[in-house]
């Protein structure tokens, strides 16, 4: 690693944030409300609880080994050759994420603003762009996440803060188990999938300039992320009621058509919103990408990462055409986000767990022999 | 073949040096204690020019000499003043007194010459470039060593407003081509030691004086020995501007965006300099380049400074919207006419249906087409004499404003967005910057074409990665909105209050990062006094003008 250690809290903290608002804006309230019904809201706030759990997993872990990255920490841990099958199934999970990140975006974009435009080339051009721009070091990697969040945040919040006069209040009661409890299980675990890029703090630690700081930054994190889409949620199921949520696929662009703003500059919203959106799934799908590329740079223990940036690039693509239609893709996505629940908030909780054994012998040991 | 390459090889060297070898076989080579010798050797290297003026005299009418020099480079009058006559013209203190040979170039310096510039030479090959550079030689029989004065005055012109970075308030002067004048513009505004000027010679032909301004204890340390290492690996026949050398030291030349800012103006190279920067000088070139620089100086203006903070602010605020129309409105309003016309209010959707109804082309290729006309009109006006140009002007506007729409070629609405394009591009400050953009426009516009919305987004995200990915000098180009730095933050979209701005910029790591003085700044306090709307006159309404003029000596 010769690059400086600059990355400073604020900087972490945006890198969570854009790197979690990603492709998942748009279909968060249909998970949500399909889990929760009235309670929707409930049930975003559970994940985000159940994705914080994960993250203060992956970052304590972190603290414990500033210098390491889980790929290299968990060969200290686990042993060597338990600890890189691990690595190699966080890197093929983080693999097929970025190719699900860049269809699920393509599928968006063919369906709501180029019709015409074969799917292949916009999920092509949206990887090039990432892989293009993976070729940088980590603190461009950081500057680009810090420039963009306000971005970002920016449009959702106006979204929302102008749909709101149209909400009824009525749509959100009960407040609390307005499903059976099972369903909302199932519906928490999906939204906590929806967090899984936050996982991406394992490899800004190393780079940071304060590394004991990085438990602020992810609890800052997962604050402002997990509020946004709390917002999100809250706003459509206030607006369209549980039952025409079910109906549509990406309520959040529904609540961008929906919403005009004073004055009659623009006639609609939602295509600004889906241009701005464009953004937040590059921030996604460039962090999974590079933490991808940096993972199997560090498993191998290469020098630089810049030529595997264009070398899993197919791999990626084809991965992102395997899905066959729009159905199957969010089929495969639900099942792989659980699936990934137990590599990025399992895998941590044992690792974490044998570290403390492993330190606990240990004192216990010297203890011993003094 | 293989018995040419080595020949190749061995005649290379010396031929890089400089194409004269008469200098070169004489380098190091004393000069002869002949005054006929040493004559006949400047005569085989400079003989053939018509202006090197040889003319022999005796000094203090016994030990003959010459004194040699390029009259095209000298001023005559002081050659003639304070040099020949008291050589010539034996002052009274020396009458009577011995002078013998051997000490007569010390009697020469210490108590004859009227000259602030003299000096002692002994190699022939100093003293021909000495003299090609404006010095006065004077050679003695029978000595080895030889004088040479500073006597060079080349005919410059005089200080100007600066061309091409007017201001409406704030100073007028503006660099020349004279180095000399140029370090004197600086110095006059910061007399304070820790200015300091290095110099060093780039260019094997045209030995160009390359001056390093910097404020020591301000600037980064790092910096200047980063500029120094760079400038000093240059090896070129000829520096004629300063562009050539930025062309050598940018970061990333291959990127459109400028990594260094070259200004006319001495006032806003001196800001600079206190910023932390440091500034280049090239002899002949009027214009400084400053280093390192961030994305966000360019479409600030010295007179952001000068003026009202509200005024200063407001105008930036208007440049940057004016920076963002340059770049991507021909491609909003592409994507926006081709794949979203639903975004426009119905209304003004019609409109342009109806002035678009003529045109056969799509609209990608009509803005292309427009713009590419633009930018032929904009380059033939910039070279064209005054007279012409505003002719030249009137006939392009015409053709591309009016006869272009009525013939079909494009919409009027097409015209008012190419028209706002070339304002927005004018109205950023610095040229390279804004020619950055206007490059970038082209390939977005047909991002645009292709993708919508989408090209459009995806041509911005690129753009912004590639100057985040910039560094200049070691400082990332976007600082400091990213990396952010709180102190710089206060500088970029709005021009904050002198006073609310205590430190300098962190993201240049200066050494120095006090820029008011510690305690609070106590100005707008003694403004209240003799303003009876804030405050009870208690103390007197006339004491505070008291002290501001009594304090007052300009002089």
């Amino acid at each position: 690693m010769g690059d400086p250690k600059e990355i400073t809290t604020l900087q972490a903290t945006t890198i969570l944030i854009s790197t979690i608002i990603g492709v998942g804006v748009l279909p968060l309230p249909l998970f949500a409300v399909r889990a929760g019904e009235t309670s929707a809201p409930f049930v975003t706030l559970t994940g985000m609880f159940l994705a914080a759990i994960g993250l203060v997993f992956i970052t304590s872990l972190g603290i414990r080994h500033p210098q390491k990255t889980i790929i290299t920490y968990s060969q200290d841990i686990i042993g060597k050759w338990l600890g890189r099958i691990f690595s190699i199934l966080v890197i093929i999970f983080f693999l097929i994420l970025t190719s699900l990140t860049a269809r699920e975006f393509g599928a968006v974009v063919v369906t709501g603003v180029l019709r015409e435009t074969p799917l292949e080339v916009t999920v092509i051009v949206m990887l090039l762009l990432a892989s293009i721009s993976c070729r940088n070091n980590i603190n461009v990697f950081a500057y680009i996440h810090n420039l963009y969040v306000p971005m970002i945040l920016a449009p959702v919040l106006i979204v929302v803060a102008f749909s709101l006069k149209n909400a009824n209040p009525l749509y959100l009661r009960p407040i609390f188990f307005g499903s059976d409890l099972w369903n909302m299980a199932g519906g928490m675990l999906t939204v906590a999938a929806l967090f899984q890029g936050s996982f991406i703090i394992t490899m800004i630690i190393p780079s940071m300039k304060s590394p004991k700081k990085a438990i602020k930054a992810s609890f800052w994190g997962i604050l402002i992320s997990g509020g946004l889409y709390l917002l999100i949620v809250i706003a459509t199921v206030a607006i369209f009621g549980p039952e025409e949520i079910k109906q549509i696929f990406w309520p959040t662009l529904e609540l961008a058509r929906t919403t005009a703003i004073p004055g009659n500059i623009l006639q609609r919203l939602d295509i600004i919103f889906l241009a701005v959106w464009v953004l937040a799934v590059f921030t996604t799908l460039f962090s999974s990408y590079f933490f991808t590329i940096h993972s199997i740079k560090e498993l191998f223990r290469l020098k630089d990462h810049k030529v595997l940036s264009y070398f899993i690039l197919p791999c990626v693509f084809f991965l992102a055409m395997a899905p066959q239609n729009i159905l199957h893709m969010y089929e495969i996505i639900q099942f792989i986000g659980r699936i990934g629940l137990l590599i990025t908030i399992l895998y941590p909780a044992v690792l974490l767990l044998m570290d403390f054994l492993k330190s606990w012998r240990r004192k216990r040991n010297v203890a011993k022999s003094s | 073949m293989s018995l040419l390459r080595p020949k190749k090889r061995t005649y290379k060297k010396p031929q890089l040096l400089t194409p004269s070898k008469l200098v070169h076989q004489k380098e190091n080579t004393p000069t002869s204690s002949s005054l006929d010798e040493t004559e006949q050797q400047i005569k085989e290297i400079l003989g053939n020019n018509g202006d090197l003026k040889i003319k022999h005299f005796k000094i203090f009418g016994s030990f003959s000499a010459a004194c040699v020099y390029f009259s095209s480079l000298v001023n005559k009058d002081s050659i003639n003043k304070d040099i020949l006559r008291p050589l010539m013209y034996e002052p009274e203190h020396l009458i009577g007194k011995e002078k013998p040979l051997a000490q007569l170039i010390d009697i020469i310096l210490t108590e004859t010459l009227y000259h602030g510039e003299a000096k002692v030479g002994g190699c022939l090959d100093d003293l021909i470039e000495f003299m090609l550079r404006g010095e006065t030689v004077i050679i003695m029989d029978g000595l080895k060593e030889a004088i040479h004065i500073g006597t060079r005055k080349v005919d410059k012109r005089a200080i100007a407003q600066p061309e091409t970075e007017q201001v409406i308030l704030g100073p007028r002067e503006g660099f020349i081509e004279n180095i000399a004048t140029n370090v004197a513009l600086l110095r006059y505004r910061l007399p304070t030691p820790d200015f300091q000027v290095k110099t060093m010679k780039i260019g094997r032909l045209t030995k160009s004086t390359v001056a390093i301004c910097y404020l020591k204890g301000i600037a980064n340390e790092t910096v200047i020995k980063e500029v120094e290492k760079r400038l000093s690996e240059i090896d070129i026949d000829a520096i004629l501007d300063v562009g050539y050398l930025e062309q050598f030291i940018e970061d990333n030349p291959f990127s459109p965006f400028p990594q260094t800012q070259s200004t006319e103006r001495p006032d806003k190279t001196v800001a600079n300099l206190i910023e932390g920067r440091v500034a280049i000088l090239v002899d002949g070139s009027p214009f400084s380049l400053l280093v390192p620089v961030v994305f966000n100086q360019f479409y600030q203006t010295t007179e952001d400074y000068s003026s009202r903070f509200l005024m200063g602010s407001f105008v930036r605020l208007a440049r940057i919207l004016a920076l963002v129309f340059s770049l991507i409105f021909p491609s909003l309003y592409v994507s926006l006419i081709s794949f979203n016309p639903e975004l426009l209010p119905t209304e003004f959707a019609v409109a342009v249906a109806g002035g678009r109804a003529g045109v056969p082309y799509p609209a990608v290729i009509e803005v292309l087409i427009i713009e590419i006309a633009m930018e032929i009109l904009r380059e033939a006006t910039v070279r064209l004499p005054k007279q012409v140009g505003g002719a030249l002007s009137i006939v392009g506007v015409l053709v591309i404003g009016q006869a272009a729409v009525e013939a079909g070629l494009s919409s009027p609405i097409t015209v008012v967005v190419i028209a706002l394009t070339t304002i927005g591009s004018f109205a950023t400050p610095t040229y390279t910057a804004a020619f950055a953009l206007r490059m970038l426009r082209f390939p977005i516009m047909i991002l645009a074409g292709i993708f919508g919305l989408y090209g459009v987004m995806i041509g911005i995200i690129f753009i912004f990665n590639h100057m985040l990915s910039l560094k200049s000098f070691g400082v990332p180009y976007m600082a400091p909105v990213s990396p952010s730095d709180y102190q710089g933050m206060k500088d970029v979209v709005i021009r904050s209050p002198l006073w609310w701005m205590p430190k300098r910029p962190d993201f240049l790591h200066p050494a120095n990062q006090s820029r008011l003085t510690e305690k609070d700044n106590k100005v707008l306090e003694h403004n209240k006094v003799g303003n009876d709307q804030r405050e009870g006159t208690s103390n007197g309404g006339s004491e505070g003008d008291h002290n501001t003029s009594g304090n007052n000596n300009l002089n």
